[in-house]
């Protein structure tokens, strides 16, 4: 379970200060809505830990993990855009999601081959991103997300902006994610993702 | 929790003591070699230095050059680097790009040497101008040429910096611009000014220091005493007077007045890129790069090229004859093959020296201050910039004295040569590699925090695909400077082989002037293959290119 | 033959790897142009070198000025055995530095244009400073210094800083020497005439007067030999002045701290005789310190013979050298 108590940030330039108390349980997402500049991706990221909050914890599995680092929290984020190293091809970006050194064993290499064909981009490995569509760049920071195996996906209006066809696409990967038990929260402005996606909506 | 991989060398230490430890140890060098000369001075009147007249005249012309020179270079520069930012696409463009990285390193004897057979009484230029406006009187002696000379060799240097600050405009905006199709005037003010305003006043403070120092080329064209640098009274008092005092107290002037200048710059705080970093541009079409307009810039990048190119092509005329005689059957196993010697002893003092320059660099840059304000981060700044403030001649002097027990062999000194070279090409190779280094953009580092690509990981993944070409520029210009180097080596005292630079003096000590304009040509030809070769190196291997250029469907960098 | 690729190698390695030695070995500091493959250095080396079973190290300063300036920065600890290259000009500074050690040889032999009587300093040269000209510019030079600061402010000449350059100092000697007080004035005059002043002898030679920038420029009387010799042109001549030229003698020294004394006396001895001064006029451009009899070069009878040879004591120079150079400065920046 996730617990997020009295979790406080203050942005230094204005003062602006959020607070935040919820819990989700395993293998469930909570769906957050709001304005933005609703205080959305401030919540993500201090649970990706990219903020330092002011006051507060947050629990996973009972464990305390709000003073780890990003690289050492059990999650995997997924934003809107700027998912991607542009300067390294598809295969790199997603194998450096596995191997933070790209040092992959041959069944991981598989993985990424088969990870593309089941996106439905096989064959796009060595293709660069700025080759690449909008719909395209998701799938792959998509596919990352889930090859990394984290049991938390923290997930930033990952699918605004896209075609019909891809979004259901992505949908689906997403709540066959779900039905293995990870764990989500998801920010979005579109109905449709939360009721397909949500277990429990929240407004900002 | 699934088990976090830790990465080599991610230890926070890692980034914080080899390059403090590194900086603190250039400015101890450099304050030891200054220091070691009032050591050796008995006694120093301060009084009657700032009482002489010839003095004060000196710094106040120093002065007046330099801000011409500064103003002039970037004058220029300004609407070349826009003309240049207009048009991407141009056949030639790249090697124009080459050509003013090239500017930078062109050893001043060879450069005066050409910029004399088009500007000087009898030069090509100078002759076509007297023929067809009679009434225009142009003397290249005096300020005119001190100053075309360092617009010469610094408006290429400017240009290259600004033209990378107009190119890292967000793309975003320029989108934007693009659809809008904002006129020249607006483009100038919502996207060109807001990106060259960061550097300008870093590139302001380089020309002028680089200017304020010159020396050779203010004596040879400045026509007499009455256009001297300080450098020239530091020289004196150094070689001839042998005044080790006076030398220091000139030092610390000249470090005062570009100390102040930089100390301004930087009070603001410099994180952006000084030299380009090449990185890969995606182009948009520009609204102004059209009609006559577009008349109007290839005009004026027409000159530019004539500008650069022509004095180079007068060295090549100059050279050729005795160039060709070395590499002649029956001159080569003579002249030939002294040349080739010393390039042999010329670039094993000088790609050493780009290496240190070049890690040097990395190695300071990698420590990330908490904040711009913090002694370490002054300490940094400082290492990068004081190489260009101390006169060579002083460091040079003083090491000396101060290395002088333990110098025991030749080889002890030509590896202390290369170690005052790198160190002299530090400030350009560190603002090579401080943009690419430095500037990760925040949704990259945000991406690079979670995924734990972190230290050894970092660098070989994000830091290195982007460095490869700025590390091959400042390769080849650590390497280069060196390369060019006539008065460390001189001062150390060379054994029988002599290098390239050493040669050439040589060559013109003895009268051999075709043979010194020769050596001058291949000095050039060195260089130029050495930017060719690291500019090759630089380049992503062909495999990626070939991936890169497919038509992009949509412009997005990760600009956040 | 059967290696050239190897052979070329070597070559180009050799030189970097030429530490191991045998027998003794005799330290020289020198100016570059002395050392160089065109200079004397390398034929004067082998022949000592054949005489003395000893091997003859060269190392290369920048200029004179830079030989004196090592010297002084080494102090007792100097690797040299014999500095070579210092000159009238800066003779008595070296003196005053108590570095070197008298050399105890018999200079009778020497021909020089003045009477020497030095116990530390053996001339190995000499010659005068004067301005070349190119004929195909200017055919009928001035024909004195006075003529030449009289003349009109179209004639162009390049001189050499005194400040920086051998030369350019024996200039600054040489107006002070025709007109004593009056020379500061006499400089003012030729100050329009001035197209530039170059920090060495080199720059001007090079950049400027071979590129036709001027027509005459400060140099050697000796200048002409080489180009008529080993250029074959008639081209460059030396302008003969009717107030005289300025002397300037070359000389080297033995240093005090050296512990091959014997051998560094030897060579100043070896100086003075045939197997080093026949290098002299062709490889060093300048006259030989002693009579070469017919083996001096016939072009250097068709050089110039001052009427005056102008000369101030070293320790004249030493003395007054500080304020000429002030006045000089005054002067021209006026």
């Amino acid at each position: 379970m996730l617990e997020v108590r009295n979790l406080t940030y203050t942005y230094p330039s204005n003062d602006r200060t959020w607070c935040f108390d919820f819990q989700v349980f395993r293998g469930q997402c909570i769906a957050i809505d709001g304005p933005s500049g609703s205080g959305k991706s401030t919540l993500l990221g201090l649970l990706a830990g990219f903020l330092r909050p002011t006051a507060g914890t947050i629990t996973w599995q009972g464990q305390n993990v709000d003073q780890l680092a990003p690289w050492q929290r059990p999650m995997t984020s997924v934003f809107q855009e700027h998912n991607l190293f542009e300067h390294l091809d598809v295969q790199t970006n997603i194998g450096l999601g596995i191997h933070p050194g790209m040092k992959l064993s041959r069944e991981q290499k598989q993985s990424i081959q088969m990870g593309l064909a089941r996106v439905g981009l096989a064959g796009y490995g060595e293709r660069m991103p700025s080759a690449l569509s909008g719909g395209q760049r998701q799938r792959i920071a998509l596919l990352r997300a889930l090859l990394r195996n984290q049991p938390l996906l923290l997930l930033d209006e990952p699918l605004t902006g896209l075609d019909q066809d891809t979004r259901s696409t992505l949908r689906a990967m997403l709540v066959e994610q779900k039905a293995q038990g990870v764990t989500m929260v998801l920010a979005s402005h579109d109905e449709e993702d939360r009721q397909v996606l949500a277990d429990s909506q929240w407004s900002l | 929790m699934p088990e976090v991989v830790r990465a080599p060398l991610s230890h926070p230490a890692w980034q914080h003591w080899p390059g403090s430890l590194l900086a603190a140890a250039i400015i101890l060098l450099a304050v030891c070699g200054a220091g070691a000369l009032f050591w050796q001075a008995p006694a120093l009147d301060i009084g009657d230095l700032w009482a002489s007249r010839y003095l004060r005249s000196v710094v106040l012309f120093t002065l007046w050059q330099a801000f011409l020179s500064v103003s002039l270079s970037v004058l220029l520069a300004l609407p070349i680097a826009r003309a240049l930012d207009r048009h991407r696409n141009f056949v030639g463009r790249g090697l124009l790009l080459r050509l003013m990285e090239l500017s930078l390193v062109v050893p001043t004897i060879v450069a005066v040497s050409g910029l004399v057979s088009m500007y000087g009484r009898q030069g090509w230029l100078t002759v076509v101008l007297q023929e067809w406006l009679p009434f225009l009187s142009w003397n290249l002696y005096g300020l005119n040429g001190i100053v075309l000379t360092h617009v010469f060799f610094n408006a290429p240097l400017a240009t290259r910096i600004l033209l990378q600050a107009l190119e890292s405009a967000p793309s975003t905006q320029r989108r934007i611009a693009s659809q809008l199709g904002l006129g020249s005037l607006w483009l100038w003010r919502s996207l060109e000014w807001p990106s060259i305003r960061p550097v300008l006043p870093g590139i302001v403070a380089l020309v002028f220091t680089l200017c304020f120092t010159s020396f050779a080329i203010v004596m040879t064209l400045g026509g007499g005493p009455a256009t001297s640098t300080i450098e020239v009274a530091i020289y004196q008092a150094l070689r001839f007077e042998f005044d080790a005092g006076r030398a220091a107290l000139l030092a610390l002037i000249q470090l005062l007045i570009c100390g102040t200048l930089w100390w301004l710059v930087l009070r603001k705080g410099l994180n952006t890129a000084l030299v380009p970093d090449r990185q890969l541009v995606i182009s948009h079409a520009r609204p102004d790069a059209k009609g006559v307009r577009k008349l109007l810039d290839s005009f004026l990048l027409a000159a530019f090229v004539l500008f650069l190119t022509l004095p180079l092509l007068a060295v090549l005329a100059r050279g050729l004859p005795g160039l060709a005689d070395a590499m002649m059957p029956s001159g080569f196993a003579n002249q030939g093959l002294q040349l080739l010697q010393a390039t042999a002893l010329s670039l094993g003092i000088a790609l050493p020296a780009g290496v240190v320059s070049v890690v040097t660099s990395l190695l300071i840059l990698g420590v990330k201050p908490r904040s711009a304000n913090t002694p370490i981060s002054r300490l940094l700044e400082t290492s990068a910039y004081l190489p260009l403030i101390i006169p060579p001649l002083v460091l040079a002097t003083g090491l000396f004295l101060l290395l002088r027990p333990k110098l025991g062999i030749a080889s002890e000194g030509l590896a202390l040569v290369a170690l005052i070279n790198a160190m002299m090409a530090l400030p350009f190779v560190m603002q090579l590699l401080r943009g690419p280094l430095r500037n990760l953009d925040p949704a990259s580092t945000r991406l690079a925090d979670q995924l734990g690509i972190r230290g050894w990981y970092r660098w070989r993944w994000l830091h290195w695909p982007r460095l490869r070409r700025p590390l091959a520029l400042g390769l080849a210009y650590g390497t280069g400077l060196s390369l060019g180097d006539f008065g460390v080596i001189a001062l150390f005292g060379s054994p029988s082989a002599p290098t390239l630079p050493v040669l050439l003096y040589q060559q013109l000590g003895s009268y051999q002037i075709n043979a010194a304009a020769g050596t001058g040509l291949w000095l050039m030809v060195v260089l130029l293959a050495l930017f060719g070769l690291f500019n090759l190196i630089g380049k992503p291997s062909t495999k990626s290119q070939r991936l890169h250029s497919p038509k992009p469907i949509q412009l997005e960098t990760s600009d956040a | 033959m059967h290696f050239p690729a190897a052979r070329f190698l070597l070559a180009l390695l050799l030189p970097l790897a030429a530490t191991a030695q045998t027998g003794s070995e005799l330290t020289v500091y020198t100016y570059p142009s002395f050392a160089s493959d065109w200079g004397p250095g390398p034929a004067v080396k082998e022949a000592f070198e054949q005489q003395c079973s000893c091997r003859v190290n060269f190392v290369v300063l920048e200029s004179s000025g830079d030989i004196l300036q090592r010297l002084r920065l080494e102090g007792d600890s100097s690797e040299a055995d014999v500095v070579l290259g210092l000159d009238t000009g800066t003779m008595d500074t070296a003196r005053q530095t108590g570095l070197l050690t008298t050399h105890q040889i018999d200079t009778s032999s020497l021909d020089l244009p003045i009477t020497w009587a030095d116990n530390l300093f053996v001339p190995f040269d000499w010659g005068y400073f004067a301005f070349v000209y190119d004929t195909e510019q200017l055919p009928n030079p001035p024909v004195s210094l006075e003529a030449l600061i009289a003349a009109p402010d179209d004639l162009k000449i390049i001189i050499q800083d005194p400040r920086t350059s051998t030369p350019g100092l024996g200039l600054l000697l040489w107006l002070r020497h025709v007109y004593g007080d009056q020379a500061p004035a006499k400089w003012t005059q030729l100050k329009d005439k001035i197209l530039t002043t170059t920090k060495s002898w080199s720059d001007g030679y090079f950049s400027l007067f071979m590129n036709g920038e001027a027509p005459m420029i400060l140099s050697y009387s000796t200048s002409p030999a080489y180009h008529m010799a080993i250029d074959k042109t008639d081209r460059y001549q030396a302008a003969n002045f009717a107030e005289g030229h300025y002397l300037q003698v070359e000389v080297a020294a033995l240093v005090g701290s050296s512990d091959q004394k014997a051998l560094g006396r030897e060579f100043l001895r070896f100086m003075l005789t045939d197997g080093f001064q026949r290098h002299i006029p062709l490889k060093n451009v300048m006259y030989p310190a002693i009579d070469l009899g017919p083996e001096l070069p016939d072009v250097f009878n068709k050089l110039i013979t001052p009427s005056k040879t102008r000369y101030f004591k070293p320790a004249e120079v030493a003395e007054n050298r500080r304020d000429w150079l002030d006045e000089w400065l005054n002067a021209m920046t006026r």
